[in-house]
């Protein structure tokens, strides 16, 4: 297509997620023809086969039921069986399996743990030391995407909190970080909106407890729909910390200290996911498999959003199509070129060039997604980063795992994964030393703390402790049991079992960063289309670590409280395995990932603006979680959709000029 | 006794199979093999049983499921469970190890090589899960008095309840275990 034609759409986006499917649905709904280019496979019309999937994976992980690592099965010799190797695949996606590894099996190319450098080594495992600030790097970013029709959103949770008001304003009120360049009030109208959309169940009376760390609502507001049950582990632990206090901060906390006591008490979590019918799907069955996949739909995803999008007619999907380069003439976005990818017969990739122009351009296709693309344009010059951020403060919400036992049968492995938190001690003067955080309990026993009821069972079956728990022979060896001593054993154990999540809000560093993995101008590892793979740079500061260090505290405290016993391990040497002051942690990946093209007033120090439009090109919006400059204390979907639709706003007003 | 390992094992067969397995898992025989049966999870996981160890060594393990079953005084359940996964010995034999990876099927679904442990705090790597409905129908789960992940015949709340007795998950509590 030549330069001086009309644009074939009024807005081409890229990524089939949560932001893209509602500007989607919302510029579809304002009469505005848009495409959306989609990197993988297509939303398919029944779950059924990602079930399959699910059913059938060894490693039932994040990934396990989407296309790609589907349908592996192991052998005597591997019993996890080959793991795909990104190279030649058309979307390889960051994988939890995947983490730690090398550029055979990591989409990701980032430092490896000692466990890997080191194979076979009798030698005491190291983790990373600390750089002269105190910082660690060389650390494994954790967490995991999709790269599919829906997007990552197939297996969020559902938790869909606000953030708070101080969450937002972090360097005014504590002086850490940055702020937002949005107020607390255009926020709560967007909230609204996305609350709507997802279908929230939540009740503003059973959240205002949370007054005391700055949640409020506008007078009068409800969510859509009532709230979700807690489940008998929620109601164990609220009833256990019942009086519970913690100060501030700990002794030797680096900066200063707040010896404000905080008390500790437990909230239902507002939730994307049904307590009455609504939008045409069910309630709510209690699965227990919000991630990796709900079995009924029950739980809002972005497909639901993106079948809206569809039916107004005005929005067209194409799948297996791989943006690779956004042409930019002057300061304005002209083109889209991508690749449409096809196996043949024998399984043989092939892909087809072409491209697209629209009026607008939205990125919508992830964090490190958005961030490689807008890195690969302009033939690996980079585009819309005269301000050097692209890709820079990437954050999660790096998530410390405590796990224990109570002293009666609580009945875990019952509900959605998560229906209640420990939000109180989200807020407080403690900020300016250390980082907030808030506490997810889990409703799915030791399943994620320690592969139960897999680990525990095999443990009693054959005699060995890998589980922490069994330690009743003689001397505290581990027993064998048979028959029903074994099973009233487990049924002893499963019942007790229970879990803490902290997930905190990490500092923005400007060298937690991703770029490609390119050498002078050459890639060193591409993906199956010979697209530079993205190259990650990680760690943590001593403000975010000195955050673990209170978490640990806080659940052994609440531990105590219960009459429960902890049986939390950290190990050494692993991907996630970090020591500060001595004491081991390790993290997950929440799959919050933030901050690689930040927004904010300035564009010296940002990428886009609070309606997530681009500095340097006025026709390109840039959207997604990357947008937030802090990662702040509410898991991200519910505020990434509500930014999704004040920058469709912006957009229908730009086409509407 | 099935001999012939490409034929279906036999009706007897089965039925002993299933006898065996409610003893080695503590759950009740009606629940490990119901009378109507279209799943039939005693099929599948003795065929896959037989085409990881042999028909021979599994005709063993049934002999000697046999003769325990026929002894006077007659044994309890815990009894043969106790004897044929030796959980008095130190170490347990090749057939011993074959009932932990008799009771990893119906527990866990998934198939668990006799002899290989866990390590690390992590458990076994299992070969394999032997199909959908063996994890959809695994009955660890049961012992949770919950259902497996993302399979739940329960509605919407019931989390916010006490569960049904562990009897009613199929655990064949009355006095010990009987037949």
């Amino acid at each position: 297509m030549s330069s001086n034609a009309s644009p074939q759409y009024d807005a081409v986006i890229i990524g089939a997620g949560v932001s893209g499917n509602l500007i989607a649905k919302q510029l579809g709904l304002a009469g505005k023809k848009v495409l959306i280019l989609e990197a993988g496979l297509p939303v398919p019309d029944s779950r059924e086969d990602y079930m399959n999937n699910f059913y059938l994976a060894l490693a039932k992980t994040p990934e396990s039921p989407y296309p790609a690592l589907a349908g592996r099965t192991g052998s005597a010799t591997n019993p996890v069986g080959e793991l795909p190797n990104p190279t030649q695949l058309p979307t390889p996606r960051a994988t939890v399996l995947a983490i730690g590894k090398g550029p055979d099996v990591s989409y990701l190319i980032q430092a490896q743990p000692w466990s890997e450098t080191n194979p076979g080594s009798k030698a005491p495992p190291q983790n990373p030391p600390p750089d002269a600030n105190g910082n660690i790097f060389g650390l494994q970013f954790s967490s995991t995407f999709e790269r599919n029709g829906g997007g990552t959103s197939w297996h969020w949770l559902g938790t869909s909190l606000r953030e708070l008001e101080n969450d937002i304003q972090l360097q005014t009120k504590y002086g850490h970080g940055v702020d937002w360049p949005i107020t607390y009030t255009e926020l709560q109208q967007l909230w609204a909106l996305a609350e709507n959309e997802i279908g929230v169940a939540a009740s503003t009376a059973e959240q205002e407890p949370l007054e005391v760390v700055g949640l409020v609502y506008p007078p009068g507001y409800e969510y859509p729909m009532q709230s979700i049950p807690m489940s008998l582990v929620d109601e164990a632990v609220s009833t256990g910390v019942a009086g519970l206090q913690v100060p501030g901060t700990l002794p030797d906390t680096p900066g200063g200290s707040d010896p404000t006591m905080y008390n500790v008490f437990v909230t239902p979590t507002p939730q994307g996911r049904n307590s009455e019918p609504f939008d045409d799907r069910r309630v709510c069955a209690g699965n227990t498999n919000c991630i990796p996949i709900c079995p009924i739909q029950a739980k809002w995803d972005p497909t639901i959003t993106l079948g809206k999008a569809l039916d107004t007619g005005n929005v067209t999907v194409s799948y297996q199509s791989v943006a690779y380069n956004v042409a930019v003439d002057g300061t304005n976005a002209t083109r889209v070129d991508y690749y449409v990818w096809s196996r043949d017969a024998n399984g043989n990739l092939t892909k087809v060039s072409k491209s697209v122009t629209g009026k607008i351009y939205v990125l919508a296709c992830h964090a490190i997604e958005n961030a490689k693309l807008l890195l690969l344009s302009n033939n690996m010059q980079g585009i819309a980063n005269s301000s050097d951020q692209v890709g820079r403060n990437l954050m999660d919400h790096p998530l410390y795992l405590t796990w224990a036992l109570a002293p009666e049968p609580i009945y875990g492995y019952r509900g959605p994964l998560a229906t209640s938190g420990i939000e109180s001690l989200r807020d407080g003067e403690f900020r300016k030393y250390r980082a907030s955080f808030r506490m997810e309990i889990g409703n799915e026993g030791w399943n994620f703390s320690k592969g139960d009821p897999y680990t525990t069972a095999m443990d009693f079956i054959q005699g060995t402790n890998n589980s922490g728990v069994n330690d009743g022979g003689p001397n505290g060896t581990p027993q064998r049991l048979a028959g029903l001593q074994l099973a009233e054993k487990l049924n002893n154990i499963y019942t007790r079992q229970f879990r803490i999540g902290c997930m905190f809000d990490q500092s923005p560093l400007p060298d937690n960063r991703v770029t490609l993995d390119i050498t002078n101008g050459q890639p060193n590892n591409v993906d199956g289309l010979g697209i530079p793979r993205p190259k990650v740079n990680y760690g943590l500061d001593p403000y975010t670590m000195e955050g673990f260090r209170m978490a640990a505290y806080v659940c052994s405290q609440v531990y105590q409280k219960m009459g429960a016993k902890e049986f939390t391990v950290n190990g050494v040497g692993g991907a996630g395995d970090f020591t500060y002051q001595g004491v081991n942690y390790h993290y997950y990946g929440a799959g919050h990932v933030v901050g690689t093209h930040r927004m904010g007033n300035e564009s010296g120090s940002s990428v886009v603006d609070a309606s997530q439009r681009s500095h340097d090109i006025p026709n390109m919006w840039i959207v997604g979680s990357g947008s937030f400059p802090t990662v702040c204390t509410a898991n991200p979907t519910l505020t990434l959709m509500a930014l999704a639709f004040k920058s469709a706003d912006s957009i229908i007003a730009a086409l509407n000029s | 006794m099935t001999t012939n390992p490409s034929t279906p094992p036999s009706e007897a067969t089965l039925q002993a199979f299933a006898d065996m397995s409610a003893a080695l898992t503590g759950f009740q025989s009606s629940f490990i093999r119901p009378f109507l049966d279209p799943v039939n999870l005693s099929g599948t996981f003795y065929q896959f049983a037989v085409s990881q160890v042999g028909q021979p060594r599994m005709d063993a393990l049934m002999s000697t499921f046999a003769s325990l079953s026929n002894q006077t005084p007659k044994l309890t359940s815990q009894q043969i469970a106790d004897t044929l996964l030796e959980t008095m010995l130190d170490a347990p034999s090749l057939q011993a190890q074959l009932c932990q990876s008799i009771v990893g099927m119906w527990y866990l679904g998934s198939w668990y090589v006799p002899g290989v442990l866990g390590g690390g705090g992590f458990s076994p790597p299992a070969l394999q899960v032997i199909s959908s409905q063996a994890y959809t129908k695994s009955l660890a789960w049961n012992l949770a008095q919950a259902h497996p992940m993302g399979f739940s015949a329960f509605t919407f709340g019931y989390w916010h309840q006490q569960p049904a007795s562990l009897a009613t998950f199929g655990v064949d509590t009355s006095n010990g275990g009987g037949q």
